[in-house]
């Protein structure tokens, strides 16, 4: 259940429970309040002997004569007659006129003034006992309003000590509060320096796509905001795709759990362009690029290239090729060949520009047989630089229009071609004959029901049968027998 | 510039020279749908909901202080506001 509740839907249960929490924490101070009053109770009457002995086995009562002694203590010998043990007999006597108001207050009250009528190294031992009780009140308001009402003020050491998580906890809270806004603007600052520098007019998303924008490309904001750490970019109305998505994930500046989280774990700023191609315009490509280790769990875990590819050892003859650090994961050494060309090397995935450029660099991944809704996808994953840097990647968000164009007119060789639509059909044909088990395993599992139907009504049938049967013979008997009568009467 | 370089290596002729935009193909975004049950699980959350049960049953008060310290961080991790905010000042009512 809570694993269910967990998940975002009842996220507004989850408020209401924690407003019920607060209610019962503070429910629970009064219980706590309680205990330790009993608790002190019974410290006092250990110390005070002759207090039993006088009062008998009342021990509900000793207290009360105390509150009325502390409200009392303008008058200081008073007090310091507590400190011996038979002080609080004499008194309950001498003022009882006193006691009937003062033992009205609340608990919580009465609990304060009788630790400031203790002296001092009974109060020390006291006080820490105390402590959880006393903290109990959430509310650092409410802490100022019952420290203000006793009229002598507690040393400040002591109340540090006394409230503790409270202090700590509201602090944090602070913190967390004024780094929430702090965050959400730096983020805010790096997706919009973003959007300004590629997405604006002029710029070179306004150059490729006629729609940008996830609305009517009128008058709506660029960026979609998701989250506040999820911005998305959608831009549509280009040659060979149906639309691009550009999803920026920040890392969870606004969040300050995450960040501490985060130096231990460190997190880059990551954008991911997928451009979903037209049907028609993409051919049998599957590629992917990415550093060594990368691509590696890439080939593993991504369906498609555990598939169809596997990762390429050496590079086509007589060619440069990418940087050490990288390596391609494809289907045919021909592809990769075609889609890596001159001017891509020349721009990110060279030796020299990748030692530029490499830091922004993620992975490519396209796929004519990705598993999700389209089937034909590019995606491009880079880190995204600071806001002021943005520029940095202006090469690299150069990719995403030049890989539409080069995908969408690729046409492979009929050599490869072959090899590829045999992998293809050879696919198609284990997903048709999983489905068609699967079907046929769901049209068993029907037969077998029905069956099971047929055979039940089958036996509530024969029952209705066998009751008829048995009807039918009963009146016939009937029948034999009554013309017996009848011939009788007659 | 990165335009030229782009249209110049995929097009290897006539392509700087079109506009690659189509107007006429322009489909606007439809937001995948998506069912509660795919959206990543909400630890927050969860462990809010721990803790407040731990610091109630338990009476840790330590235990209900960092429930609200996660709630507050579920709330801020919140995704498409406009979903919750009908619910959430239900909650808080």
């Amino acid at each position: 259940m809570a694993t269910a509740s967990s998940i975002r839907p009842p996220r507004a249960a989850l408020v209401l429970l924690l407003l019920a929490l607060s209610f019962s924490l503070t429910l629970a101070a009064h219980f706590e309040g309680f205990g330790s009053d009993d608790l002190h109770s019974a410290h006092a009457d250990a110390a005070s002997a002759d207090d039993e002995d006088d009062e008998g086995l009342d021990v509900e009562l000793p207290p009360p004569p105390r509150i009325s002694l502390s409200t009392s203590t303008p008058s200081p010998p008073v007090t310091t007659t507590t400190t011996t043990t038979s002080a609080p007999n004499p008194n309950p006597d001498p003022n009882p006129t006193l006691t009937p108001p003062n033992s009205t207050p609340t608990l919580d009250l009465w609990d304060e003034d009788e630790f400031e009528g203790i002296p001092v190294p009974e109060a020390a031992s006291s006080d820490e006992s105390s402590t959880p009780a006393e903290a109990a009140p959430s509310d650092p308001a409410a802490d100022a309003a019952a420290e203000a009402a006793p009229a002598p003020p507690r040393r400040p050491a002591e109340l540090l000590r006394a409230y503790t998580v409270e202090i700590a906890c509201v602090s944090f809270l602070i913190c967390f509060l004024l780094n929430y806004f702090t965050g959400k603007r730096q983020n805010e600052a790096i997706a919009l320096a973003w959007a300004t520098r590629f997405a604006t007019r002029d710029s070179i998303f306004d150059k490729n796509f006629s729609l940008l924008g996830t609305g009517d490309g009128k008058d709506t904001p660029l960026l979609m905001k998701e989250g506040q750490d999820v911005f998305k970019f959608y831009a549509s109305g280009r040659r060979y795709c149906q639309g691009m998505l550009a999803t920026m994930e920040m890392r969870a500046r606004h969040d300050l759990l995450s960040k501490l989280v985060e130096l231990v774990f460190p997190r880059k700023d990551t954008i991911t362009f997928e451009v979903v191609m037209n049907e028609e315009a993409m051919d049998h490509v599957m590629l992917a690029v990415a550093r060594k280790k990368a691509a590696k769990t890439m080939q593993k875990e991504e369906r498609d290239l555990q598939k169809f590819a596997g990762v390429l050892t050496s590079a086509p003859a007589g060619r440069r090729w990418v940087a050490d650090e990288l390596a391609v994961v494809a289907e045919s050494k021909e592809v990769a060949g075609d889609m890596i060309t001159e001017a891509v090397l020349d721009q990110v995935l060279g030796d020299k520009a990748f030692e530029k450029f490499g830091k922004w660099f993620i992975s490519l991944h396209f796929s004519d047989q990705l598993a999700g809704s389209y089937k034909k996808v590019l995606s491009f994953k880079f880190v995204l630089p600071d806001a002021s840097n943005m520029a940095e990647m202006t090469r690299l968000v150069a990719l995403v229009p030049y890989y539409i164009d080069l995908v969408g007119r690729y046409k492979l060789s009929n050599h490869a071609r072959s090899k590829t639509e045999a992998a293809r059909t050879k696919a198609a044909q284990e997903a048709f004959r999983e489905q068609q088990g699967l079907r046929q395993e769901a049209l068993q599992r029907k037969k077998a029901e029905k069956k099971k139907l047929m055979e039940e009504a089958e036996a509530k049938l024969s029952a209705e049968a066998l009751r008829k049967k048995e009807e039918k013979e009963r009146a016939r008997q009937m029948k034999k027998s009554m013309p017996k009568v009848k011939m009788l009467r007659s | 510039m990165k335009e030229a370089t782009s249209s110049g290596g995929g097009g290897g002729g006539g392509a700087g020279v079109n506009d690659p935009r189509q107007p006429s193909t322009a489909r606007q975004y439809t937001p995948p749908k998506l069912s509660p049950q795919d959206l990543p699980i909400d630890y927050a959350g969860f462990l809010a909901v721990v803790f407040g049960v731990l610091g109630v049953m338990l009476r840790y008060k330590v235990c209900s202080w960092i429930a609200i310290i996660f709630c507050a961080q579920s709330l801020v991790n919140m995704k498409n506001f406009e979903n919750d905010l009908k619910q959430l000042s239900m909650a808080f009512m």
